[in-house]
């Protein structure tokens, strides 16, 4: 998993239009099915190929609550010190267990009254296409 | 400003069943089940990852796996398709900690349509409310479930 070099550690550090450094999530069966033991989602959909292919699937496919979970990482490693407020993710399209993605965000709003900043954040494959896609509003110190 | 036309279906629908409670579950909180999320989903964080940290605390994101006991009203009518997850948003409002116990209190928060060249979908948002043992309000979690509807006819 590539590691990111945090940046931010108050508003005045953000610029709008701004990108995070972009985030590869582990998106691995060893890491669904982690997932699957210690929080849920422990079922062949989402931890076993061939299961995930009985019902349809192309293959196993990473749970949309573990995604969303990638885009809040992806917040807390750019920004340490940033609460966030909301967060909304959109499930397009499956995020394929073993197949690359990466996630890349950027600021599109900046409200220095309210110390909060918005962030979109889109979660593609090795093909481009847009699996997840989430705005998250973060409030960060002044 | 044009006015959003709602249909009248929809609108029945949403006179009916908006904002009325129809679930409320008890959730205990364990630390470490949240930290492993926390690890597997990236977070380096110590504060999210490490019991041990004076501000440990579940990542706002978290309250999303905590599932109520069912997801729509009892009386709701089927909508005649597959309802398929859409998204997840959550308002965070306060921290949740290692072993609170949190009550979750669910009701729909709203009901709308989209339409394309393959039909109406219908879009039904579950909120669940959730309240530490103080009664503090530390978070919603909304759950939006999408219906492709079934050509008539």
């Amino acid at each position: 998993m590539a590691e990111s070099i945090p940046t931010v550690t108050a508003i005045a550090d953000v610029e709008f239009g701004g990108e995070l450094p972009a985030f590869t999530p582990d998106t691995s069966i060893d890491a669904t099915r982690r997932f699957g033991q210690h929080v849920g989602w422990n079922t062949p959909r989402f931890t076993d190929h061939d299961g995930a292919r009985k019902e349809g699937l192309p293959g196993a496919i990473v749970p949309g609550v573990m995604s969303q979970g990638f885009l809040g990482a992806m917040i807390h490693r750019w920004a340490p010190t940033a609460e966030i407020i909301t967060i909304d993710t959109v499930f397009r399209a499956p995020v394929l267990v073993d197949q690359p993605h990466k996630i890349t965000g950027v600021v599109t709003d900046i409200d220095e009254d309210e110390l909060t900043v918005e962030i979109d954040l889109t979660v593609t494959n090795e093909a481009g296409e847009t699996r997840v896609f989430g705005t998250a509003t973060a409030r960060l110190p002044s | 400003m044009a006015e959003e036309t709602v249909d009248q279906d929809i609108q029945d629908l949403r006179d009916q069943f908006l904002n009325r409670e129809f679930d409320e579950v008890t959730f205990e909180i364990d630390g470490t089940r949240f930290a492993e999320y926390a690890k597997v989903c990236g977070e380096t964080a110590t504060k999210f990852t490490d019991p041990g940290d004076p501000d440990f605390q579940a990542p706002p994101t978290f309250v999303s796996t905590l599932v109520g006991g069912r997801s729509m009203p009892p009386d709701f009518p089927n909508l005649g398709g597959m309802g398929m997850d859409a998204g997840k948003l959550v308002e965070w409002k306060a921290p949740v900690r290692d072993q609170a116990t949190l009550t979750g209190r669910s009701h729909l928060h709203d009901i709308y349509t989209k339409t394309g060249r393959s039909g109406r979908m219908v879009f039904l948002v579950t909120r669940m409310e959730l309240y530490d043992s103080d009664g503090t309000h530390v978070a919603n979690a909304d759950t939006r479930t999408v219906i492709r509807e079934r050509p008539r006819g």
